[in-house]
């Protein structure tokens, strides 16, 4: 197919996508006396009517918080500068971090760190978080001294540092191990002993022999790093009760009058843009890299 | 075999035992319920019990806020962890896998390392457990149906969600086999398509079979985890209002800790004791992937020249 057609198909094709996978909490419903699932389709396509109709009278672009009607565009603002401040600072410092201690872990001999990497990475995200602000709990009470607040409490004083520590740790933990598994693979092919045997230095090797040969993978790999990314955001937005565009959704998806089609819909859509953003930066940040290495 | 193999494979056969055949050594059954007492000594001097109970001499493991026993609690709620874990990993890779051989076997496509088209991808931005997410909140808060039939409809949809990736991931694999030298000499011989995915790709897929296997438990795990955070327990939720609580009906290991996860400054083993037990058999299988992968390796791989 041509990219240009496939472009066209793209965006209907994701729009309905998101319509339709929004709508499965009007159309799949259990009988609350003998727990049998029925499926309401007439109910999912009213909605996804509604919605499209909505657009133009801006009814689309109201919703329910509790009793209270919110203006979507009034709200999303600033739940928009939350996720993304924390988004991009997380896809840019945890890329940047996990290349560059990638590498280190390809070439360093010290085992422990490695296996200590891969121990952490194998826990889910909330564990991690948990932990994290159990650990703040534990050195409170033993010292009396608050490090940092475990989670917001109010929106004027929100927690900042954790959040911050956690967005870059898990995305940047993904990187270091693709970018060190990767690195240690290249550094094993011939062009590599060639080069030493040439007797060119070890640091001159990795950045301008093995590194270049590992930026491709990196690029490829970088939709996957941006699925942890947002996957970690819904976690932690929602532990550290930050008021970001999750929270949002996911806060108020069930209101007084039920569920909330509209706003989930919208909620997604400003999440894919945010994808498409950060995505496009992080490309940048890679071509950067690209300018350096690649002769 | 070597030690983490050993340590790995060794935790995780406690566990199952432990979940089979722990309801008969436990001290206190789900049914036992610790109400508020108060007894007077012969000093006078009064005993007020109040559960939660702190981990002691006669809860091993605390209680909860109830008063129901933690230790019963987890040995109940591990019969779903680790089934319904082992279940969906297994359905995976066994329709993931079969789908994966097939497509990489018959597809036309020439392998290529860096995919050219995904920009189908950017629906990475909509992580799994939303759509599960999606799925279920229509119907786990106060379920009719058993807690048994709950996670089996959360099985399944974990299954079905989790097939893609693990397809693609053996379709790759199959790809990259199929353009061997022994594929192309096994076909000038005669042998059929089935004879040559059953006796030549398959035995060479076999070990990431097994390390794929590990790694879906891991997943789903993460996956119920996740889920439990956002109050969609395996097994079905019970949802009480006024004061709004949300219960996990089959005390499995991530609804445990779901439910318990506003424990972080008071009575903190409510939360912690299903964590710890949680993250013990996550780590029982990283162990047994890592020692998987570490025997493979000295068996195939080349080493680094730096």
């Amino acid at each position: 197919m041509p990219k240009a057609l496939q472009f066209s198909l793209f965006v209907p094709g994701i729009l309905l996508f998101v319509l339709v996978f929004a709508m499965f909490p009007v159309v799949l419903q259990a009988d609350h006396f003998e727990g049998a699932l029925s499926f309401n389709w007439s109910g999912g396509f009213t909605s996804i009517g509604d919605y499209l109709k909505g657009i133009w009278n801006g009814q689309s672009f109201h919703y329910l918080s509790g009793k209270t009607e919110l203006s979507f565009w009034e709200q999303i603002g600033r739940s928009f500068t939350v996720t993304f401040f924390y988004i991009t600072v997380g896809g840019i410092i945890g890329t940047t971090l996990g290349v560059l201690l990638g590498v280190y872990f390809a070439v360093t001999r010290i085992k422990w760190l490695k296996r200590f990497l891969e121990l952490t990475a194998v826990f889910p995200d909330f564990v991690i978080v948990i932990l994290l602000q159990f650990l703040i709990v534990i050195i409170a009470t033993e010292t009396g001294f608050v490090i940092f607040d475990v989670a917001s409490f109010s929106t004027d004083d929100p927690a900042i540092a954790l959040p911050l520590i956690s967005t870059i740790i898990i995305p940047a933990n993904y990187m270091i191990r693709n970018v060190a598994l990767h690195m240690s693979h290249t550094l094993t092919e011939d062009y590599i002993s060639f080069a030493k045997a040439r007797g060119l230095g070890r640091r001159y090797i990795i950045s301008y022999h093995a590194l270049p040969n590992v930026l491709p993978f990196i690029k490829a790999d970088l939709h996957k790093f941006m699925g942890i990314l947002f996957g970690n955001l819904f976690i932690f937005e929602y532990l550290y009760n930050l008021g970001g565009v999750t929270m949002l959704v996911f806060s108020n998806a069930f209101a007084f009058t039920g569920y909330q089609y509209s706003l989930v819909v919208n909620g997604i859509f400003t999440l894919l843009l945010l994808y498409v953003i950060v995505y496009g930066l992080l490309r940048l940040v890679i071509l950067g890299a690209e300018k350096v290495f690649v002769r | 075999m070597n030690k983490t193999l050993i340590t790995g494979l060794i935790i995780i056969v406690i566990m199952i035992a432990a979940s089979l055949f722990g309801q008969y050594f436990a001290p206190h059954t789900l049914d036992e319920h610790q109400s508020v007492t108060y007894v007077v000594d012969e000093n006078g001097e009064g005993d007020l019990t109040v559960p939660p109970i702190p981990p002691g001499k006669q809860y091993p493991l605390g209680t909860d806020k109830e008063g129901y026993d933690m230790l019963a609690k987890l040995l109940a709620g591990s019969k779903y962890t680790i089934f319904i874990s082992l279940a969906i990993a297994f359905l995976r890779l066994l329709l993931g896998g079969i789908i994966g051989l097939f497509l990489g076997y018959f597809s036309k496509i020439k392998p290529s390392r860096t995919d050219k088209l995904p920009i189908w991808n950017m629906l990475n931005g909509i992580p799994i457990f939303i759509i599960v997410w999606m799925i279920m909140i229509g119907i786990t808060m106060n379920p009719a149906a058993s807690p048994l039939y709950m996670s089996s409809i959360l099985a399944v949809i974990l299954t079905l969600v989790g097939i893609p990736t693990v397809a693609s991931t053996m379709k790759e694999k199959t790809m990259i086999m199929r353009e061997k030298q022994f594929i192309l000499s096994a076909k000038s011989i005669g042998a059929g398509h089935w004879t040559i995915i059953r006796r030549h790709i398959f035995p060479h897929l076999k070990e990431s079979f097994v390390i794929l296997f590990v790694q879906e438990i891991v997943l789903s795990l993460s996956l119920f985890g996740q889920l439990a955070i956002f109050n969609i327990f395996v097994g079905g939720t019970t949802m009480y209002f006024d004061p709004v609580q949300y219960v996990s009906r089959s005390n499995e290991w991530s609804g445990l800790i779901g439910q318990a996860r506003d424990y972080l400054f008071i009575y903190q083993w409510v939360l912690f004791i299903p964590l710890i037990a949680y993250i013990i058999y996550i780590l029982g299988f990283h162990l047994i992937s890592v020692g998987l992968e570490k025997k493979y390796k000295q068996q195939f791989s080349k080493f680094s020249h730096i």
